[in-house]
């Protein structure tokens, strides 16, 4: 077990608060994907002028 | 009236005298005219939130086609060779760009209550598929041939042996991991998928709250 917990302790690391331990490359990509949620909602979506005529 | 004008025109008003009427009839009725592959969307649907369950489409495709190739050359191959190693790549990115827009995608439509409309198999049918999308990717990591394979099959054994499961699944035999990986969940996967798509043409993108539904 100590052998294995060894090998672990390498592999990366990691981000303690409290009860939650989290690699820091996972918090990076959840922390990413949270800014291009808020980015899909608050950036303006392209369109060209003709749609604005077309009848919906 | 020819005989092939005269058989059409009973196929037509009988619609459901054979299987094969009734499938005709199943699919032409099964979302409404032109909705299968539309060309033009309600204005609401210009934003960039939309775009994610595509974008969820595009990468399960991705994923798939990685995932053949793969399966093509083998452990030996995707593990030495360079070659081997971009499409183990691809497979392994184009899975955490999925998840990741699948997770986008599932935020989006949650803060829209997108079960809103009739629409709560659409729902219930996305957050299936999102289910049996972890169980392939968590079968995938047991599939990789390494020593990460191993340990994740180690310590998925002791976690599935606490809660009772152990005696259905066993997570250290990598045949029964390979073939759940590579045929039973995706096959399930790409099911799902499938129902999900229809029921989301069937019954339009959900609107945004407070926004009206075009009637037509």
């Amino acid at each position: 077990m100590a052998g294995t917990q060894l090998l672990a302790e390498g592999a990366g690391n990691y981000l303690d608060f409290g009860i939650f331990h989290i690699s820091f490359t996972n918090a990076l990509i959840m922390g990413a994907m949270i800014v291009v949620f808020v980015l899909a909602v608050v950036i303006p979506f392209p369109h060209h002028e003709a749609d604005d005529e077309a009848p919906q | 009236m020819s005989a092939i004008e005269d058989t059409a025109a009973k196929t037509a008003s009988a619609p459901r005298t054979s299987w094969t009427a009734w499938a005709r009839y199943r699919i032409q009725h099964t979302v409404p005219e032109g909705q299968w592959l539309p060309d033009r969307q309600p204005s609401y649907v210009a934003s960039w939130i939309y775009v994610f369950g595509m974008a969820t489409l595009v990468s399960l495709f991705i994923v798939i086609g990685s995932g053949v190739v793969l399966a093509l050359g083998g452990s030996e191959w995707w593990h030495t060779s360079n070659v081997g190693h971009f499409f183990n790549s691809v497979h392994l990115w184009s899975v955490e760009i999925f998840f990741a827009v699948m997770a986008i995608h599932l935020w989006g439509k949650f803060w829209m209550a997108a079960w809103r409309g009739g629409r709560a198999l659409t729902w219930m049918t996305g957050m299936v598929a999102l289910l049996a999308a972890v169980g392939t990717g968590f079968t995938g990591y047991l599939s990789q041939t390494n020593f990460d394979a191993q340990w994740i099959g180690a310590q998925a054994k002791d976690g599935l042996n606490s809660v009772g499961l152990g005696a259905w699944f066993n997570a250290l035999n990598p045949a029964a991991a390979l073939t759940l990986h590579i045929v039973v969940l995706p096959l399930a996967v790409g099911v799902i998928v499938i129902m999900h798509v229809i029921l989301v043409r069937r019954h339009g993108v959900v609107p945004p709250i407070g926004a009206e539904e075009p009637t037509s």
